[in-house]
């Protein structure tokens, strides 16, 4: 059957109102998204890839409404059939059952928008409480904004900060006015120091959390083309993620001076952090491999040996600033090494783990964005004597820039001198794999339609020694 | 792309061993170079023969009815009209043509050489050793004669068959008494370390003997070795051999018996029938690693191995000296998790595999295999000279 075909009578299959209902859900129920994703989707049984939708009594209701709605709109149709006298009753019955899918799919934006205006008010109340309590709060309040690198600044600065203060963080990426209000909720009030990370969805966004969190000190992660899928222009971004700067205004900002476009909004009065140090501090002797990342930070007379498990020196910048802060806390030096000493790896975020044939997996599935695979291409590169694997679906959200970044993320792959690169069938890896040729890749390139196919593959294909990188996940929103 | 054919199963006291070996790695790693179409052929324990790829997936046997889903299928039928067809009987015959043919069969009929006979007939290309080396090596006492012959250590043994015994078991039990204890009385046809008894005095000895009588019609006893090192080497290749790294196993019981080589430690995802209890390289010292080394390359040859084998060695401890134990023609899962660690891969295993049973096989075409005589023309007529 041809198809365009198939794919338009996927909307006739029961399982499409089961498709609605899991694009909802995985779009977190926000209707741009969910609409962005209906309009691209062409066959509605093969939505469900990576995961399943999960019974949570909103989607049941959601799965039941849709149901009944189906059933109504049938109802309508035999109804009009039959008690109709007139003859554009065809007319309208063909219309109401070949367009009941449609129907289904928009009403089903009507129902999202009402729980919306229901849940208005309530999360107004709920963040206004939290908004009035942390503001009787005496902790510090450290906010962190950027594209990429927010949750690994945090987990840094709870590891080297918590390691003599009572440090406090929300969980996972608990980054909206919702998330963090309930994280305010159960806090105890005994916290030093409270750190937030700020997530940046939409024009505006921070501007409000900074108006709920009141921080004390920001940090800028950097500014790229995640999420430009929904910012369109990476400058709206970066405006967005400014917010932060604005409400700052004197206090201490610092701002990631290994990012290009973060960098070139700084004001005066904004620190500065990179691999080679901070404001006064100066990096030495940094070094990187599997076991780990050391170096040695100056200031004048002052030296500080510290020695973290965490890979890549893209890692001593965010180190440096939690540090920094730590110094400016008051903490002692042994203090802070030992702070630095106890960070590691966190879960999917370039965490290495090794086999018993000898085989190093680097999980980095929790990195979609092209800064994050610029800097694991380096680490890749300063790994001597192992035989290296890059494995990617690519990136989702790059919007036009598409194309660009993922040719740029061949030819580094390329430069690197990678010695295997395995492609998940996507709809931007043609693009890597045209960036690798540009560059005359001279290592192998291995396709897989999946990404389970290709991790039960790699077992098969490595040997002692090898590393291997795992690159980003790829949600169903963007098969 | 290329049609492989993976058989096992079979009737064989490792029967299971063998559908583990067939899927990591030979399966999971053909699978993973995305070149070849596989056809898992699989053999029943009562021998009747089905093909479906539903099999290529470990999980089918995994299913506790397993057996029951494959009774509804049709058996499938074997054509050997120059080279192998499997063909799905009725209205219209389904026919799958094979390339190469995978065996994937431990012990009894797979790897005793009866499956390679069968293949030689069909005039398909195989993997792994040839019929002769194959039932050479499947009996353990025709191995210790042989490479006694060619001047290998082997350690002291008697042998016998089970009629000889039951007639009159007085000269055997006279020659075991000028071995010295503790003996190891061994089936000579299975493998897995199935019906072994190791043996300490001469009270325990007769036993042990119906243990493996029950199993097998022909019995080896033989030496144990002092202070044992055991250690194996599996090596590939037709004439130009690789070896992959010389492995130590580091069992807990004192045998390396069926239950400690594949349940014990057991159940690793990546290990496929081995477990984690063995040093890669063993640590024996450069000198005794060099003479396994050649040792292993020398009985490979002698018993004319192709493709793949292993060999077992047992080292006496204090005098060095290293002997040569026995010769397994179908390592289990190919002894994947040596060759990774030596720096060869699954993919790259079964692809020079397959490489080299293509090679072989294409050697043995070149051969003249008949001859041209009026020999018919002079039957019943003056007598033939």
């Amino acid at each position: 059957m041809n198809s365009t075909l198939k794919n338009f009578i996927s909307r006739y299959h029961p399982r499409y109102i089961r498709s609605l209902v899991y694009m909802a859900q995985q779009s977190e129920y926000h209707i741009r998204d969910y609409l962005a994703w209906f309009w691209r989707t062409r066959d509605f049984l093969r939505v469900e890839q990576r995961k399943t939708l999960v019974k949570t009594p909103k989607a049941l209701l959601l799965l039941v409404l849709s149901f009944g709605g189906l059933i109504l709109l049938y109802a309508f149709a035999l109804w009009v059939l039959l008690v109709g006298v007139v003859w554009w009753k065809y007319l309208v019955f063909l219309l109401v059952v070949l367009g009941a899918p449609f129907i289904l799919a928009y009403g089903l934006v009507v129902v999202l928008f009402l729980g919306r205006l229901m849940q208005w008010p309530v999360e107004y109340l709920l963040v206004d409480y939290a908004k009035r309590k942390l503001q009787a709060h005496k902790g510090l309040k450290i906010a962190i904004a950027g594209s990429f690198g927010k949750t690994t600044m945090r987990e840094i600065l709870k590891t080297v900060l918590g390691a003599t203060k009572k440090v406090s963080a929300p969980p996972g990426s608990y980054n909206t006015p919702l998330g963090i209000s309930s994280f305010i909720r159960g806090l105890k009030g005994d916290e030093e120091i409270l750190i937030f990370e700020m997530g940046e969805y939409y024009k505006g966004d921070i501007q409000h959390l900074c108006a709920l969190v009141r921080p004390d000190i920001g940090i800028i992660t950097g500014v790229n083309e995640a999420h430009l899928e929904k910012f369109k222009d990476v400058e709206q971004t970066r405006a967005t993620i400014f917010e932060l700067a604005d409400y700052l205004g004197d206090k201490p900002l610092y701002i990631n001076g290994e990012n290009e476009l973060a960098r070139k909004y700084t004001h005066a009065g904004n620190i500065f952090y990179t691999r080679t140090g901070v404001g006064k501090w100066k990096v030495e002797r940094a070094q990187t491999g599997l076991q780990g990342t050391s170096f040695t930070l100056r200031n004048g007379s002052e030296e500080l040996s510290v020695r973290s498990h965490l890979l890549g020196l893209h890692q001593v910048g965010p180190l440096v600033v939690a540090a920094h802060i730590a110094s400016k806390l008051g903490l002692t030096a042994e203090q802070i090494e030992k702070g630095i000493d106890a960070s590691k790896p966190f879960e999917h975020r370039l965490e290495p783990k090794m086999d018993a044939q000898g085989v190093t997996t680097l999980d980095d599935s929790y990195n979609g964005n092209p800064d994050g695979v610029r800097a694991v291409t380096e680490f890749l590169s300063s790994l001597q004597g192992h035989r290296r694997w890059y494995v990617t679906p690519g990136l989702v959200e790059m919007g036009p820039k598409k194309e660009e970044i993922h040719k740029e993320i061949g030819r580094q792959l390329a430069r690197a001198g990678i010695e295997k690169v395995i492609l998940i069938r996507t709809s931007v890896t043609p693009f890597i794999f045209a960036g690798l040729q540009e560059e005359n890749y001279s290592g192998e390139v291995i396709w897989f339609d999946k990404a389970l196919d290709a991790f039960s593959a790699l077992p098969n294909l490595t040997v002692k020694g090898d590393t291997v990188l795992l690159q980003n996940d790829w949600p169903d929103q963007y098969a | 792309m290329k049609t492989i054919a993976v058989i096992f199963g079979g009737r064989s006291a490792e029967h299971d061993v063998s559908i583990i070996t067939a899927h990591i790695p030979i399966i999971d790693s053909l699978k993973a170079t995305g070149n070849f179409d596989i056809w898992p052929v699989y053999i029943t324990k009562e021998g009747d023969w089905y093909a479906d790829k539903a099999m290529n997936d470990m999980a089918f046997f995994k299913q506790p009815n397993y057996e029951a889903v494959l009774r509804k299928q049709k058996k499938i039928q074997l054509s050997f009209d120059n080279g192998l067809t499997l063909i799905w009987p009725g209205l219209r015959n389904k026919k799958v043509k094979i390339d190469v043919v995978f065996p994937s069969m431990h012990g009894t009929y797979g790897e005793d050489g009866s499956l390679m006979g069968l293949l030689r007939m069909a005039k398909v290309p195989f993997v792994g050793c040839d019929m002769a080396a194959s039932a050479v090596a499947m009996d353990k006492a025709f191995t210790k004669q042989i490479l006694e012959h060619e001047g290998v250590s082997v350690v002291p043994f008697v042998v016998f068959t089970k009629t000889d015994y039951e007639k009159d078991k007085k000269p055997f039990l006279e020659k075991i008494a000028k071995l010295n204890y503790p003996l190891f009385v061994k089936p000579v046809h299975l493998g897995s370390s199935i019906g072994i008894t190791k043996v300490k005095d001469v009270a325990q000895l007769e036993n042990a003997i119906e243990v493996a009588l029950h199993y097998d019609d022909k019995v080896l006893v033989e030496e144990g070795v002092e202070n044992l090192i055991e250690v194996t080497l599996p090596i590939i290749g037709n004439d130009e051999l690789k070896l992959a790294s010389v492995e130590r196993p580091l069992n807990k019981s004192e045998l390396f018996d069926f239950n400690a080589k594949y349940l014990s430690g057991g159940g690793k995802k990546s290990g496929g029938v081995n477990n984690a209890y063995s040093e890669i390289p063993a640590s024996i010292g450069d000198e005794l690693t060099r003479e396994v080394q050649e040792l292993g390359k020398k009985t490979y040859k002698i018993l004319g191995c192709a493709g793949i084998a292993r060999v077992d060695f047992l080292i006496d401890g204090s005098t060095k000296k290293v002997f040569v134990n026995e010769v397994n023609l179908l390592p289990g899962s190919l002894y994947a998790h040596n060759w990774k660690k030596s720096g060869v891969s699954g993919v790259e295993l079964v692809t020079k595999l397959i490489a080299l049973a293509e090679e072989r096989f294409a050697a043995e075409q070149k051969l003249t295999h008949t001859f041209s005589s009026d020999i018919l023309t002079k039957v019943g007529g003056p007598k033939v000279q």
